[in-house]
């Protein structure tokens, strides 16, 4: 429950805070005395007693205080950082279960485990995810329908966990990778610009958009100011996503030179890392890594932070010189009576 | 008060003294380690045409199947105690998907609520709903994960296109190896499906011809006799199927529970068979302490006179 701008464990405590004038109202102390007004009139211990009914006050109302458990409640508060946000989107499609990097035609359809591409990009991610403190990531859910399963979020272990489930099980049978673009810059909708913004995507091959997508994604990627980083991991090791003079004929109307080529033509920041082996997407990532530190707005959450010290050393403060008068008195009288 | 003066002062400075140790030990006391109990879990929501049936009763209200399955995750997960872990996954066609893997519930609550709110059948990469084998491909999946997750699968338990029951898919794994729990969820009577179209709008209801009544494999076995026997043609329609998942909880060694009224239900049916995680946690005896002392401080100041005469 929140009271003055703090939250409390347990606020009914509260309810008991006007014990805290119970010094007022008693005379446990009081001796019996045969005829008050033998009693001198004496302003000093008049003094002297009000302020211990005070500070006894003080001690039982800030222990109140602190066995309430008051804290400063869980806040954001913002920090300039450096780094991006990043929208991951991975493929899942069935060719992604192949193993990545291998030059034998046999392995090329044999069933990969550990060293299929899906796997291989649940690393290198993990990793690089590992080494950015304050980027802000996203998650995209590459299938028919993308879906932006996990929208921007500071936490890690939310990330890396949605990257190691994406490892897990086989490939989806679809992929659309318009609605996935398109659903990716949807991500930074409404979101104040805070530095950075990246579309990561890592996948084996391309797919041929309608004109009516690529206009659409054109216009929006611009008006968001994203930039598209795709590892591309060959399927052949002889493509590449440049065409060059030497080329296989074959290779000229591939769906990833397509897919190249717009996203050169959207006039965004775009690269391509073409990774063909584990050192090439190793490289590719650091070069991410590298490029992307520019100033960003970080939001922080600053976790709820316990203030029942503060009473306690109030109360503290209260108690000692309370305590030391009452061991005094009982000095005193001691030696009164001897 | 039959107190004497003096031993009343050193009552008092006793008192004061002991409730200004205690103000200084609340302080200074280091933290004690205290053991919770704590365990990893895996929901999987069923997001197939038929968990758009609204029959879920919750509380007064009646939502549907879907939305149902999302508000019991949430609550469940808002029972369980920090350093507990909990996942996300969905099953759609014969297979289950998972999303997250269990993250730590209370630090990452606002990411799970997050990716929970996005499950709606537009996510369904088919059309059918092969409940049992959803369910091993979780159980398979789940092994995978370290630790391994006690797995809560939600769903109506509709099959379909039905399975015959001699031609059930074999559970290849060990019973009860990864421990689960399937939460029932629907009412009790056939009520018709609503169909979605390709952007998740609901468009009109599955038809009695255009859903399979009967298992395809089932009728090029010998017992084709029985199969085109006249029976009413009901698979259109769908209602929670409790006795089909009691008898797929009881081959795979889950509890089965059906529509349970409070996340407390699964909590304990969890806590039976999941193996519990100690999780140390680090616990300030200050409120003990600051309690003893206030006491003491209270003790001191009531004003006994009120209560008892004097004898004068």
């Amino acid at each position: 429950m929140m009271l003055f701008g703090l939250e409390w464990d347990f606020p009914f405590v509260l309810l008991l805070l006007p014990l805290a004038l119970l010094p007022w109202f008693n005379n446990n102390l009081d001796k019996t005395v045969a005829w008050t007004a033998l009693v001198p009139h004496d302003p000093l211990s008049r003094t002297i007693s009000m302020t211990l009914k005070v500070l006894a006050s003080v001690v039982i109302a800030s222990l109140l205080f602190s066995v309430a458990s008051p804290a400063i409640p869980e806040r954001t508060v913002e920090r300039l950082g450096e780094g991006a946000e990043i929208v991951l989107l991975l493929d899942r499609s069935r060719s992604m279960d192949d193993a990545f990097a291998v030059t034998t035609q046999a392995a090329n359809y044999s069933v990969a485990g550990d060293n299929s591409k899906r796997r291989v990009a649940r690393t290198y991610l993990t990793e690089f995810v590992k080494k950015r403190p304050d980027d802000r990531f996203g998650f995209v859910f590459f299938s028919t329908n993308s879906i932006n399963l996990l929208p921007l979020t500071y936490s890690k272990e939310a990330i890396l966990a949605t990257i190691e489930a994406n490892s897990l099980g086989k490939g989806l049978s679809d992929t659309n990778l318009a609605d996935a673009l398109m659903n990716s810059a949807l991500m930074f909708e409404n979101q104040p610009y805070r530095g950075s913004r990246i579309v990561l995507l890592v996948s084996d091959g391309g797919q041929l958009m309608t004109d009516e997508a690529m206009e659409l994604i054109t216009q929006r990627y611009k008006e968001m100011n994203l930039s598209i980083y795709w590892i591309y991991l060959k399927a052949r090791q002889g493509m590449t996503l440049e065409p060059s003079e030497n080329d296989n004929i074959l290779y000229t109307d591939l769906p990833e030179r397509k897919v190249h080529e717009f996203f050169k033509s959207i006039g965004i920041p775009y690269r391509a890392f073409e990774a063909g082996s584990l050192e090439e997407f190793d490289a590719a990532m650091d070069e991410i890594d590298q490029q992307q530190y520019q100033t960003l707005i970080v939001e922080e959450l600053v976790p709820h932070e316990p203030k029942a010290d503060w009473f306690l050393w109030l109360a503290l403060l209260a108690m000692l010189p309370l305590a030391s008068s009452h061991l005094y008195s009982y000095w005193g009288v001691r030696k009164a009576h001897e | 008060m039959s107190l004497s003066y003096p031993k009343r002062i050193f009552l008092t400075a006793l008192v004061m003294l002991i409730s200004l140790i205690l103000i200084i030990a609340a302080l200074w006391f280091p933290p004690v380690d205290r053991e919770i109990e704590v365990m990893d879990s895996l929901f999987v929501i069923d997001i197939t045409d038929s968990m758009n049936v609204e029959d879920a009763r919750f509380g007064s209200e009646t939502i549907s199947r879907l939305n149902w399955a999302k508000e019991y995750t949430r609550q469940s997960i808002l029972s369980m105690p920090c350093g507990s872990h909990a996942g996300l996954a969905i099953f759609s066609e014969a297979r289950s998907l998972i999303l997250m893997t269990p993250v730590e519930v209370c630090a990452n609550y606002h990411d799970l609520m997050q990716m929970l709110s996005q499950f709606h059948p537009t996510m369904a990469w088919a059309r059918s709903s092969e409940m049992s084998k959803a369910l091993y491909t979780a159980i398979r999946q789940a092994k995978e994960i370290t630790p391994p997750p006690t797995v809560v699968f939600l769903t109506d338990g509709h099959e379909a296109p039905p399975v015959h029951e001699t031609l059930f898919p074999k559970f290849t794994d060990t019973p009860g190896e990864v421990p689960g729990v399937i939460v029932g969820i629907g009412g009790s009577d056939l009520v018709p499906i609503p169909k979605t179209n390709e952007f998740g709008e609901i468009e009109g209801y599955w038809e009695i011809n255009e859903v399979m009544h009967k298992d395809v494999y089932a009728s090029s076995r010998g017992d084709a006799a029985e199969l085109n026997e006249n029976q009413p043609r009901t698979e259109h329609l769908s209602s929670q199927k409790k006795s089909h998942m009691e008898t797929v909880a009881k081959r795979v060694g889950f509890d089965f529970i059906s529509s349970p009224g409070s996340p407390q239900n699964l909590i304990k049916a969890m806590r039976e068979i999941s193996e519990m995680r100690q999780q140390p946690v680090k616990y300030d005896l200050f409120v003990w302490l600051a309690s003893i002392a206030l006491i003491l401080m209270i003790l001191v100041f009531l004003p006994y006179n009120l209560f008892v005469k004097r004898h004068e």
